[in-house]
């Protein structure tokens, strides 16, 4: 009795070991050797481990911007930045979530393979990284509803695997039309901004004229490096707010340092941060993810599989960049009129051309070329106002200067509100 | 009447049995001319497409493994975003539903990593790493 209580109290509470668990689980499944399972296990407690580490970077980096940005412009909604893989540092490491958003993440993989055999969507959502942001909005917002313990996890799930199942559903009719096959299906959880887009372009576009038919450069090249992309769009931001912001409102920060010196640093803190959670979330899902993978895939056979964003660029190479263009330009003006729905948002450059890119190719095959604009502008402005409406719950939760990027995991958010106002009136 | 009509849907099945293997033929024999002049290609782009047309006519001859055998190589002698791409995406997903159905995890773990494999070349093509 001494020893299971010393066991619940002491291993089992331990979000790592937790997560260790699982992917011992999924290793153990696919009947894996003694030594790849051990090594498997250790790798994913060492990957959640990197992630808090980059987390905390991002966290401390944050809190400085945030101050910084009240003291400069005096707005009480306050700046958020919209990184999805901050929100995921938070919940696992500070909200001390992480045991629960791993146990719900190969919970949304039973769910979606159940709702696959038993219903006619038989769609087996592949996207790993995808699904750990899934995993953290079920957890994060059925936790803020009251859900605790084995409940928390078991509706967590069931709403993850809905979303994960239907998601790709509602974007199948245009895939369809884009990939000219029902073979394959689009994992990737910005599915509603796409149907915005496409809803867009098909009401102001002309289909008949493709973005396909003119000549665009083949590649954005100045995208070729994640994390200096993210330091082009972060420095100006904590330069310009420092610099508003003044010394003396920075100096509980930076001390002796210069402010604006001091800004820079931590702008480039803040890509560190982001460098090394990802590099926790690689380590951690890399074991998890195939598992699951492979055992969803043998047990509904004849499902399609949902496929990342990037199985469609192939398709309508043009539409990613003008959609990546005009997304952004879209989400400049979302960020100058945010304030209005919630918070400032600083809009996220890889989520920019992943999910713009992929809007583009939506709205070019329900409008042309006239409808990447049009399309992709309001999905621009879409990506953004959402995120700034879920910022001043997400700040109640206790996330500190950060929102979603990814809208579909932002309407989970929204859809668990509903359900809490809704039981509330009981 | 009515064995005449009997007599014509059989006629016209047999029309339809024979019309698939002669187009199968045709791009099986075309295939082949074509592998005969790689060796000449002038240049890159020549071989590429050349390799090309070689995947298309044994994708529409339903010949899977050649199919992805010629289409991997151009994609190994120019990595372009095009019919290669699209038609290598098909055959995988075909070949890791062959191998869920014969429970082969081997092969199910393979074909879905060139899945992988494909989209990561999709975003280096598109951030223009490659």
């Amino acid at each position: 009795m001494v020893v299971l209580n010393f066991i619940i109290n002491n291993i089992l509470t331990q979000a790592a070991v937790v997560i260790g668990l699982i992917a011992c689980l999924g290793l153990a499944l696919q009947k894996k050797s003694a030594g790849t399972v051990a090594s498997g296990t250790l790798k994913t407690m060492l990957g959640f481990l990197v992630l808090s580490a980059g987390s905390s970077v991002i966290q401390s980096s944050l809190t400085f911007f945030g101050t910084a940005f009240n003291a400069a412009f005096h707005m009480k909604e306050g700046a958020v930045v919209a990184s999805i893989e901050a929100i995921n540092g938070q919940a696992m490491s500070d909200l001390g979530l992480g045991g629960e958003i791993a146990i719900t993440l190969a919970g949304i993989f039973v769910v979606n393979v159940i709702l696959a055999r038993v219903t006619k969507f038989k769609y087996i959502f592949l996207t790993g990284q995808a699904l750990l942001w899934e995993a953290t909005l079920c957890v994060v917002f059925a936790w803020f509803t009251g859900l605790r313990g084995p409940m928390l996890i078991i509706i967590g799930s069931i709403v993850g695997g809905i979303f994960a199942t239907l998601m790709p559903a509602l974007a199948q009719p245009i895939v369809r039309q884009i990939t000219g096959t029902d073979d394959i299906a689009l994992g990737h959880l910005c599915t509603v901004g796409y149907i915005v887009s496409a809803l867009v372009a098909k009401v102001t576009g002309d289909k008949s004229k493709s973005a396909e038919d003119i000549q665009l450069p083949k590649s954005l090249e100045f995208l070729q490096d994640t994390y200096l992309s993210v330091m082009v769009v972060m420095i100006p931001f904590y330069l310009i707010t420092a610099a508003f912001a003044g010394a003396e409102a920075c100096a509980p920060f930076c001390g002796n340092t210069n402010h604006i010196v001091y800004a820079f640093l931590q702008a480039l803190q803040f890509v560190t941060g982001l460098y090394v959670l990802m590099a926790g979330v690689r380590m951690l899902l890399a074991e998890i993810v195939p598992a699951f993978q492979g055992i969803s895939m043998k047990l509904v056979p004849n499902s399609r599989p949902a496929l990342d964003c990037p199985v469609l660029f192939p398709y309508a190479p043009n539409s990613v960049i003008l959609g990546f263009v005009f997304t952004t330009i879209g989400s400049l003006i979302g960020m100058l009129i945010s304030p209005m729905f919630g918070a400032f948002v600083i809009p996220g450059v890889m989520s920019n051309f992943f999910a713009g890119g992929t809007a583009g190719i939506f709205a070019n095959q329900m409008g042309g070329r006239r409808g990447v604009v049009t399309g992709c502008i309001a999905h621009g402005i879409f990506i953004m106002i959402l995120p700034a409406m879920l910022s001043p719950m997400l700040a109640q939760i206790g996330f500190v200067n950060v929102t979603c990027t990814d809208v579909d995991t932002i309407i989970t958010g929204f859809f668990f509100m509903l359900i809490k106002s809704v039981v509330g009136l009981f | 009447m009515f064995f005449f009509g009997k007599k014509k849907a059989a006629a016209d099945k047999g029309k339809e049995e024979t019309a698939p293997k002669v187009d199968k033929e045709e791009l099986l024999k075309k295939a082949s001319e074509l592998i005969q002049k790689l060796d000449t290609a002038q240049d890159k782009k020549e071989k590429t497409a050349l390799l090309n047309e070689i995947g298309s006519c044994y994708f529409q001859a339903e010949e899977r493994e050649q199919a992805i055998h010629y289409y991997e190589m151009s994609l190994e002698e120019d990595k372009q975003l095009g019919k290669a791409y699209t038609d290598l995406l098909k055959l995988y997903n075909q070949k890791r539903q062959e191998a869920a159905e014969a429970k082969d995890d081997e092969k199910m773990k393979e074909y879905m990593d060139k899945v992988q494999n494909l989209m990561q070349m999709s975003k280096d093509v598109l951030r223009g790493k490659i």
